[in-house]
């Protein structure tokens, strides 16, 4: 019953799961680095980027060759199919992590207004939430939970357009070019849920076999 | 010809997603073996259709309900509609020798007459009234061309069929059958007996001639169901001593991406059979 076959897919998906806890990490210290100005954390971000892109790469590689040498079909193929799809997502996810770790490299050591500190913490805790479901999602192929994923993403989206509000009241220069790189941070932190939200519907696709329609994530 | 099988000639164009064979509530029988129950599919004309399936699913045996290769079987009885463009082929006044002509067969094993290259392909059309040299000439050579085996054998047509390699006979058997202007090709499993660049002849050929023919494929290699065919069939016995079913069949590609049966799932994706 291709039990080789079986477990090398056990494998990828425990693979692009490992990858994926990672990114929780990534954007977790990403968003500590920024909130308090660590540079180092900030730097450790920026160089485990490559790490996270070579196994990205892996998994499209190790992808393509069963695709080529055990001609999967059916869940199998999707599986196949959709863990290079999430794996891509974790390489720009990580990349967007180490986007707001050169913002925190960029602002360390200037102090702006303690409300766009709180509101960029709160959104980094709500994009862990939606990262966190999403693993889980992955994890157990469960629906309903990767069909809750666009519902937490929400939220964050509505955060980040209190930042843009927020960044108005800014007065002096300085804090206007320190606001921008706070500003694009968070812009980064919600094309990471969004990303996330691209992957559940990618869980649903592949569980499935249906293609679940993808919202404008730009807009 | 019987006149209740008349039908347009082969070639003719049509609308997509025309029927070529209609199947309704078929049950077959062995003797006291229900070998087939419920079977009801719409085969599109100018299409490639795969039937997939375990050993023993009654694929073949279907296949061969088609054009009554059955009949030749002692103790077969076969209940339920098969319309050939719309009529029966179990219908009375239907002569199953000119039904076969309608509906050829290609076999697993190549089985070339002990005669001549020529004299293979000529044997249909001389079979069926054509004498004239010239005219035979004509179809002996089409044929060879449609088979993709002219080039191969216009210098040695009076060479033995069966001096030719194993490919090359298949293509051969092809060639007799397409002799005789079938509107439907059924082939059983044609590829399994011969080797790699044979198979990918004969696969390409499928694809050329499913523009003016109907082919209906049975085979073990699924990646030869996914490569060739438009349709896929999946036919299965639940239960040893019961009859097989047809458990699914739709769009080759969406059978191998996303089939709705968990029965069909499971089997391509090698979790049984």
């Amino acid at each position: 019953m291709r039990e080789g076959f079986r477990k090398e897919l056990k494998d990828l998906k425990a693979t692009v799961l490992a990858i994926g806890h990672d990114i929780v990490d990534v954007t977790r210290d990403a968003v500590r680095s920024l909130v308090e100005g660590d540079v180092d954390l900030a730097e450790r971000v920026i160089e485990g980027d490559s790490d996270i892109d070579a196994r990205c790469l892996g998994v499209e590689e190790r992808s393509l060759e069963i695709i080529a040498t055990q001609f999967p079909v059916a869940r199998d193929l999707r599986l196949l199919h959709s863990l290079s799809y999430i794996a891509m997502h974790f390489e720009r996810m990580g990349d967007l992590g180490v986007n707001i770790a050169k913002a925190a490299r960029r602002t360390a050591g200037r102090q702006g207004p303690q409300t766009l500190y709180d509101l960029i913490q709160a959104q980094g805790n709500l994009v862990q939430r939606v990262l966190q479901a999403m693993l889980e999602a992955l994890e157990k192929n469960d629906l309903e939970t990767s069909r809750k994923l666009q519902e937490l993403d929400e939220p964050i989206d509505h955060l980040f357009k209190q930042f843009f509000r927020e960044l108005a009241r800014l007065q002096e220069e300085e804090d206007i070019e320190w606001g921008s790189s706070m500003v694009l941070a968070s812009r980064y932190l919600e094309r990471i849920a969004d990303h996330a939200v691209d992957i559940g519907e990618r869980i649903t696709y592949m569980v499935t076999g249906q293609f679940a329609s993808c919202e404008d994530d730009e807009a | 010809m019987s006149e209740a099988l008349d039908c347009p000639s082969p070639g003719v164009p049509s609308a997509d997603g025309e029927v070529k064979i209609t199947v309704r509530d078929l049950d077959f029988h062995y003797g006291d073996f229900h070998a087939l129950t419920g079977i009801s599919c719409d085969i599109k004309a100018r299409s490639v259709t795969a039937f997939i399936g375990p050993s023993g699913c009654g694929k073949s045996t279907f296949l061969r309900c088609l054009n009554r290769m059955n009949d030749l079987i002692p103790g077969t009885r076969v209940d339920g509609t098969v319309l050939l463009d719309g009529q029966d082929v179990y219908g009375p006044g239907v002569d199953p020798v000119d039904l076969r002509r309608r509906v050829g067969m290609i076999f697993q094993q190549p089985n070339p007459f002990p005669m001549s290259i020529y004299d293979n392909v000529a044997y249909g059309p001389r079979l069926h009234g054509v004498k004239k040299r010239s005219e035979l000439d004509d179809i002996v050579r089409m044929s060879l061309e449609r088979a993709n085996l002219w080039k191969e054998v216009k210098d040695i047509l009076d060479r033995g069929g069966l001096t030719l390699s194993g490919g090359q006979q298949q293509r051969l058997c092809i060639a007799r059958v397409l002799a005789v202007q079938p509107d439907v090709l059924l082939m059983d499993e044609p590829c399994s007996a011969i080797d790699p660049t044979s198979v990918q002849k004969i696969e390409d050929l499928m694809a050329e001639l499913k523009s003016s023919v109907t082919i209906i494929i049975v085979t073990h290699n699924m990646q030869q169901a996914a490569r060739v065919s438009d349709e896929t069939a999946f036919f299965l016995q639940e239960q040893a001593g019961e009859p097989a079913i047809l458990v699914e069949f739709g769009r080759t590609a969406e059978i191998f991406t996303s089939p709705k049966d968990k029965r069909t799932e499971d089997y391509i994706t090698g979790r049984f059979g």
